[in-house]
């Protein structure tokens, strides 16, 4: 398995993957800062072009590259787009449910599906929604926050704000519920849509929210042109 | 449904309502300076009064209100005002005048944090008043009242600084900052900024002027608006502005 260093924690985190000869890490596309020379790039196209087009047009972006370190070892720089912490998860039996903004990395190994179901329709528009980690074998998946990352222990229930998720176990329960009583109340209150838990797991959250950032700022900007 | 990391905390006492004197509710800032985050660990009987959206996370048995943040003391008048703004400010975006209130029968936390990056700061209310910029507030807990103050006439050429929010009576209050944020002692006049105030202590007069003197300085100083501060008291300034990281982005943005 390839080794994995996080470095400039936690406001402009870099993830380091350390390559043996013939190891692979797969990464969301977009994310890779440098690579070894000997590091070879393929585009994953699951489903081959027609297929990645379906999903282009299903309101996914969810592409990922293979690198695979050739006759000897080699290195890839990883990074996000927005400014926070990353954190390396070890696989586990139950695997984890996983944002997928959040979505950095992971080893050959580890299956990546994207979740389909309620919570996928609830987001849809937001251009959020939900990725499953599973993996047989040990395994590991980098994710990656706007802010700070922090794990929170659910023993029974934990509400979350959508915006702020990262992961969880996928040992926990999660529907999406209006944040209030009623729809008036929940749009005042300001809170959107929130993730109900129940059950005992770890829960990773973030301390900035990337949609909220995106409304406050862009609602101050100029309108565009054309 | 214990929160993680109790906080170490030897003041804490059950207290139902946190009065002059009481001890403080248990909170822990944690991810500071940047991306700072507010844990509460609420007590049966105190109720956390958040700015409206800042909700991360909380146990499920705390119960979340949405109300109009105009104080326990309101008047009619003060309500309907406030309600409007509140409307207003809603549609149109910016600040809400809507908070969360949250209580919980057992012990619960809440989590909070603010949209920008930045600092959160925590001040315990004594019976003095707070004046806070648009934006500022992030939560608070006792009996403090709140008032929406109007920055002046010549407030309104700047970009901020048109609504500031008045806070005083006995409580915790924690507010936030874009950037890291810096007490300042004032004795004597001490000009700030318009874009990087986020608030002063009630006792100090100021004045809103333009930075570099009459109009030509203003559109040319790049400085806009200043707040010149006289008297002694406390100013709190965060070290970015809002203002200009908008103007920042427009000038890339593709037209």
């Amino acid at each position: 398995m390839p080794q994995i260093e996080i470095g400039y924690r936690p406001a402009h985190s870099l993830a380091r993957v350390m390559l043996q000869p013939n190891e692979q890490i797969l990464a969301e596309s977009g994310a890779m800062v440098g690579m070894s020379t000997n590091v070879h790039m393929e585009t994953q196209s699951r489903g081959g072009v027609m297929g990645g087009l379906k999903r282009m047009f299903g309101g996914e972006s969810f592409f990922r590259n293979t690198f695979t370190a050739q006759g000897g070892p080699g290195e890839v720089l990883l990074a996000q787009a927005l400014c926070g912490d990353m954190m390396t998860l070890e696989m586990t039996p139950q695997g984890y449910f996983i944002q997928n903004s959040a979505y950095v990395a992971s080893t050959p190994d580890v299956q990546v599906e994207t979740q389909s179901g309620g919570f996928k329709g609830f987001f849809s528009g937001a251009g959020v929604f939900i990725l499953k980690a599973t993996s047989q074998q040990p395994g590991q998946v980098v994710v990656g926050a706007f802010g700070g990352l922090q794990e929170l222990q659910c023993d029974g229930h934990l509400v979350i704000d959508t915006g702020h998720l990262v992961a969880w176990d996928a040992t926990l329960e999660y529907s999406v519920d209006k944040s209030g009583a009623g729809w008036i109340a929940s749009w005042l209150s300001g809170e959107g849509l929130v993730c109900r838990f129940t059950g005992q797991g770890r829960i990773w959250i973030q301390s900035r929210n990337p949609g909220e950032y995106g409304q406050a700022v862009g609602s101050m900007l100029p309108p565009r042109k054309g | 449904m214990q929160p993680q990391q109790p906080p170490a905390q030897p003041q804490q006492a059950p207290a139902p309502q946190p009065s002059q004197g009481a001890a403080a509710v248990a909170h822990e800032i944690t991810h500071g300076p940047s991306f700072a985050m507010l844990r509460v660990d609420l007590q049966p009987g105190q109720t956390l009064v958040a700015e409206a959206g800042s909700m991360v996370a909380r146990h499920d048995h705390v119960a979340m209100d949405v109300k109009m943040n105009a104080g326990p003391g309101a008047g009619l008048w003060a309500k309907m005002k406030a309600f409007v703004i509140a409307l207003i400010r809603r549609v149109i975006g910016g600040e809400t005048f809507f908070v969360n209130h949250f209580s919980a029968p057992e012990p619960g936390s809440v989590w909070v944090a603010p949209t920008m990056s930045g600092q959160l700061s925590y001040r315990r209310m004594q019976g003095e008043t707070l004046v806070l910029s648009t934006g500022a507030y992030v939560a608070s807990v006792g009996d403090l009242d709140m008032k929406m103050k109007f920055g002046g006439l010549k407030s309104l050429l700047a970009k901020e600084g048109a609504f500031f929010l008045a806070i005083s009576g006995h409580g915790d209050l924690w507010f936030n900052s874009y950037g890291g944020i810096e007490a300042i002692d004032v004795n004597g006049p001490y000009t700030v900024d318009n874009g990087h105030l986020v608030g002063y202590e009630g006792n100090l007069d100021f004045d809103i002027r333009t930075a570099g003197g009459g109009l030509m300085g203003f559109i040319a100083s790049g400085e806009g608006m200043v707040c010149e501060f006289k008297g002694q008291g406390r100013v709190y300034i965060q070290s970015r502005n809002t203002a200009t990281l908008v103007e920042w982005l427009t000038r890339i943005m593709p037209s």
